[in-house]
């Protein structure tokens, strides 16, 4: 090993805790950079082979019923390059072991073989003998979640009839990869799930014995979507087509599309934090070794070594650092990609889900942590690369210090000594200061942002339960049916209070713009689910026109005032237009909203509604849990506040183990930085320490110049960092927002306490660590050294 | 040998080693000396005689390995580190060779700094006034010369009104013209405040200016002269 590379290894090991640092903030940077790109590239690769291993249906389209004789027209239509045609329904299942009715999709089996599109990965058991209609296969999350697998039996309501399902396998499918009941934010494998069933029982229990009620299509090569799919609506619309439509609004692609877009957020927005900040410490301790390295500096270009073979050297400490911090890095980055794939397995049913970073990925980490370090040390390094040899062999001038601008010299006049010392050091040396500072308030800034997810969390359940949907279960019918229906609902044991609702499946057109979406009639008055507008308080809906939520509002370009056209997907395919009287908030997706009567006047079919919203006495719950089991008239039944509850939790075994990482990942950052800082200043001031020990300072007086230093530059980071903190936040949530939620920004005082209080502690923690040298000053061997 | 007056300082047997075993650095090897009060005293030798280290034990900043040595009557070898600083504090003056004033404070400031610590303090003024730089009062210490700096750090010394002045070669790194200029300073104001004043050095011209000059070998007292006039500092040439 040369000379020359010894040193730089001892250079290392003096500046060790530094450089530690570093390390730990490039590594908190690179492995949530291979966590995200790395999950984002293994989500994306498993979907696709997924989706082309078991033929993932590109287009599909739901009618009321359409005869198998038209089968042959749909797959001459252009662009199809395979057909599935079948019955899918909703069954209301009563399963013994849980107390409330669950709720079911059905999808039908082919007579024969296969699906050939949106084939099912059978996990365990075996495929439905078409010889016995009983039999079914469950999905796998719903199965782990019943605790039901082959040869056990469910009871289920089907359009009104009840069965008894025989399970035989369990299974999954590119179509059901993420699971939720319609409108419902997170998975309730326990509420919801998916049976396959033989085409023929279905067709007997939904009276569809030569028809279907659905078609999955999968496309040629090269085709053109928009023509297939207006081919599909022209035939198919006689026979009560909603639209066909692609994979954007199948819920399950749409899910993982916002994962991917998320991670995707993530994957820039917190490494470039951190790799900032591990540029910033890279600067400020390389700028300290060389000052102290002025006399090695002049030493060697004395002895021949060019500026270039100086700049090098230096150079190689930040580069070793960069390179320990992406081992580091990409080891953890590994392992937390590998919990965040196990995490996902409870959420996204893959055959197989394994995390698995690119080569580029490492490639691509890598570079950045080099980036970063060389970023922070480019200005060092030119600085001793520049030094003339004979300059480096002399001592350095003192600093120059100069009176400070008028009110600010006056108000020093007002301070003892050492706080005038403290005050000047900062204004003397703004650039390193200001470095400090937003180093500090970089990592309140994270923290704050770390901690807004709770927040807004919090937020967004409290306005979508407590505001929006306040009914304890909701019960839908069958088929629309007429308003006494509402007085059996009310009969129902334990019902306080049964409000009615209507959805209507409708296309919305403005201009050249068209959505299709979903219109929910409000009875005036509501007191359950209500139409929440700003700042997550509910609003009345007027009596006529209707309410759009303010990302359909925007997709459509309609404001308050616009007439647009509403046409029913279903039935007399009803074809309006309405003026749009109102903009909703809702957290959760993206209706419109009417007022009840007006929409069944819309629909002209007046009094009749889709289902009810209940308010239930908690006492009488298995009572009415019972009844609803036996009456089969009900298409499902949501348990609100079991899917509140269910969120939280799972929102607080999930998302809160992300938050404990990135917030011990913002205690690495306040760490990293307080304690660079800390050190800095001990060496810059070792002079002035051990000059105030000696003329009789006690060590606590001596060490109030450092910690004072210190101290002030956290107290100035603090409103920096909770502005900073907000504006990241706000944009943070601008960046997950999508068509599906709405991430309002909470301004939640806690979070700012906590991230304030936290990041100065760490900061004073460092400080007093550091403060401990002034207990070891050599008063002597520092005073009597040049400098 | 016989002080004319009652000791300022006593110190008996004193040894100071540096590490233990075979790296053991013996600084000082047994050092007795008695300091009379407002005496000027000198102490001389080549690099490494031990000279500073006994001063700094004297001045609280070090402590012996074994011996005795008394301030006053009041032992230094029993003090803790918060005794040692309370020494320092109401008793001793340093000056040393590289000056040491805070760069953030001017030169008013960098005296005051001692009047928050002190029982019966000069004014920054009346100490610069001493030291002939009234009128460079408000200048940071890169506005001034080294020299000034030098006398700005005795002001900061005697503003406190030591009763001892310790000084490692306060010239060491100053021209012929500019140390006279300090060493005149310093020789006035410690005959009028009547402080102790012990004065490192390796100069031999500069040890015509002590009452006494304690010769340094190896860590041991060598010899002892007493001048029997002390010269002035415009005498001295180096």
């Amino acid at each position: 090993m040369r000379s020359l590379d010894r040193k730089l290894l001892r250079d290392l090991w003096r500046m060790r805790l530094h450089g530690l640092a570093v390390i730990l903030v490039l590594a908190c940077g690179l492995s949530v950079f291979v966590m995200s790109v790395g999950m984002r590239g293994s989500l994306e690769r498993t979907r696709a082979a997924y989706y082309a291993e078991r033929r993932m249906a590109d287009v599909a389209v739901s009618v009321v019923r359409a005869p198998d004789r038209i089968v042959r027209t749909l797959a001459n239509a252009p662009g199809v390059a395979a057909l599935e045609t079948r019955i899918s329904g909703f069954a209301l299942l009563d399963v013994t072991k849980i107390e409330e009715p669950a709720t079911a999709r059905l999808v039908s089996l082919p007579r024969a073989g296969r699906p050939r599109v949106n084939d099912l990965f059978l996990r365990s058991g075996r495929w439905p003998d078409p010889a016995h209609p009983e039999e079914a296969l469950i999905s796998e999350a719903f199965a782990t979640a019943l605790g039901v697998g082959p040869g056990d039996s469910l009871a289920a309501t089907m359009h009104g009839r009840r069965e008894a399902l025989r399970i035989v396998g369990v299974a999954n499918a590119p179509e059901f990869i993420f699971v939720s009941a319609p409108g419902e934010l997170f998975p309730q494998p326990e509420r919801f799930g998916v049976l396959w069933m033989g085409r023929e029982a279905l067709a007997r229990a939904y009276d569809l014995d030569g028809a279907f009620n659905e078609v999955v299509v999968r496309l040629a090569h090269n085709a053109d979507q928009r023509k297939t799919v207006a081919a599909l609506d022209k035939i198919l619309r006689p026979y009560g087509s909603s639209g066909a439509y692609g994979r954007d609004r199948m819920m399950s692609d749409r899910y993982l599309t916002e994962e991917l877009h998320q991670l995707s957020t993530m994957a820039i927005f917190l490494p470039v934090f951190f790799l900032l900040v591990a540029a910033f410490l890279v600067n400020i301790s390389l700028s300290r070794v060389i000052a102290t390295e002025r006399a090695n500096i002049g030493l060697l270009k004395a002895f021949g070594y060019d500026d270039g073979a100086v700049a090098w050297h230096y150079a190689k400490s930040a580069l070793l650092l960069a390179c320990g911090g992406a081992v580091v890095g990409s080891v953890v980055g590994v392992w937390f990609g590998g919990s965040v794939a196990s995490l996902y397995q409870q959420y996204y049913f893959f055959p197989k889900l394994e995390f698995v970073a690119s080569p580029l990925t490492f490639v691509a980490a890598w570079a950045a942590g080099f980036l970063a370090a060389g970023a922070g040390a480019a200005l060092s390094v030119r600085r001793a690369a520049r030094l003339a040899p004979a300059v480096t062999l002399q001592p350095p001038k003192p600093p120059a210090f100069a009176r400070m601008p008028g009110p600010i010299e006056a108000f020093s006049h007002g301070l003892d000594a050492k706080s005038r010392i403290i005050m000047r050091r900062i204004l003397r040396y703004p650039r390193r200061a200001g470095a400090t500072a937003l180093g500090i308030a970089l990592a309140i800034a994270l923290l704050i942002v770390a901690r807004s997810f709770p927040a807004v969390m919090d937020s967004l359940l409290d306005v979508h339960f407590a505001q929006g949907n306040r009914q304890s279960v909701t019960l839908s019918f069958v088929e629309p049916r007429e308003m006494r229906a509402l007085h059996d609902v009310e009969r129902l044991p334990g019902v306080i209070y049964a409000e009615p609702f209507r959805t209507e499946d409708v296309i919305f057109r403005h201009g050249r713009r068209q959505v299709q979406e979903v219109i929910v009639g409000v009875p005036e008055g509501a007191r359950l689910n209500r139409v929440i507008g700003r700042e997550g308080k509910a609003i009345a809906l007027p009596a006529v026109g209707v309410t759009l939520a303010r990302t359909l509002a925007a997709k459509l370009s309609a404001v308050p005032g616009d007439e647009i056209e509403v046409e029913q997907t279903r039935g007399r395919r009803v074809r309006m237009p309405v003026r749009v009287t109102g903009i909703a908030d809702p957290m959760l997706g993206g209706s419109a909203y009417m007022d009840l009567s007006a929409l069944m006047r819309l629909m002209r079919e007046p009094g009749r509604v889709s289902g009810a919203h209940l308010a239930m006495d908690p006492a009488r719950h298995s009572e009415f849990n019972a009844a609803v089991k036996a009456i089969p008239a009900f298409a499902g039944a949501s348990f609100v506040t079991l899917a509140e509850r269910a969120t939280r939790k799972n929102f607080d075994d999930h998302v809160g183990l992300m938050i404990a990482i990135y917030s011990a990942f913002a205690a690495v950052m306040a760490g990293g930085v307080a304690f660079s800082a800390a050190r800095v200043t001990m060496a810059e001031q070792e002079r002035d320490l051990a000059t105030l020990r000696v003329l009789g300072f006690t060590r606590r007086e001596a060490s109030y110049v450092l910690i004072g230093e210190i101290a002030a530059l956290a107290l100035l980071a603090a409103p920096l960092g909770c502005v900073l903190g907000t504006g990241l936040a706000m944009w943070l949530m601008q960046l997950f927002q999508t068509d599906m939620y709405a991430f309002p920004w909470v301004f939640d005082p806690s979070s700012y306490a906590f991230a304030v209080a936290f990041t100065l502690g760490c900061v004073l923690f460092a400080a007093f660590i550091v403060r401990r040298e002034v207990d070891r000053l050599d008063m002597v061997g520092v005073l009597k050294a040049r400098d | 040998m016989v002080s004319p007056s009652p000791p300022a300082y006593r110190v008996r047997g004193l040894t100071k080693v540096y590490g233990d075993g075979a790296t053991a650095v013996h600084a000082l090897r047994g050092i007795d000396l008695e300091i009379a009060e407002g005496e000027m005293l000198v102490l001389l030798g080549p690099s490494g005689s031990g000279k500073s280290t006994l001063l700094n034990i004297m001045g609280g900043l070090d402590r012996a390995s074994g011996g005795e040595i008394a301030f006053r009557d009041a032992s230094l070898v029993a003090m803790d580190d918060h005794g040692l600083t309370r020494f320092r504090r109401r008793n001793v003056g340093f000056i040393f060779q590289f000056y040491n004033l805070i760069p953030s404070l001017t030169a008013r400031e960098n005296v005051e700094l001692v009047r928050e610590i002190a029982l019966d303090p000069m004014t920054a003024a009346e100490a610069l006034d001493l030291v002939g730089l009234a009128d460079r009062m408000d200048h940071f210490p890169a506005q001034l010369s080294g020299g000034e700096q030098q006398r700005v750090a005795v002001a900061r010394a005697i503003a406190k009104r030591p009763a001892v002045l310790l000084c490692d070669e306060p010239t060491g790194a100053l021209d012929l013209k500019t140390g006279v200029r300090v060493l005149e300073a310093l020789v006035d104001i410690s005959a009028r405040t009547r402080a102790t004043t012990l004065m490192v050095t390796h100069n031999v011209d500069v040890a015509r200016l002590g009452d006494r000059v304690v010769h340094f070998l190896d860590g041991r007292i060598s010899r002892i002269d007493v001048n029997t006039r002390r010269a002035s500092p415009s005498e001295l040439a180096w």
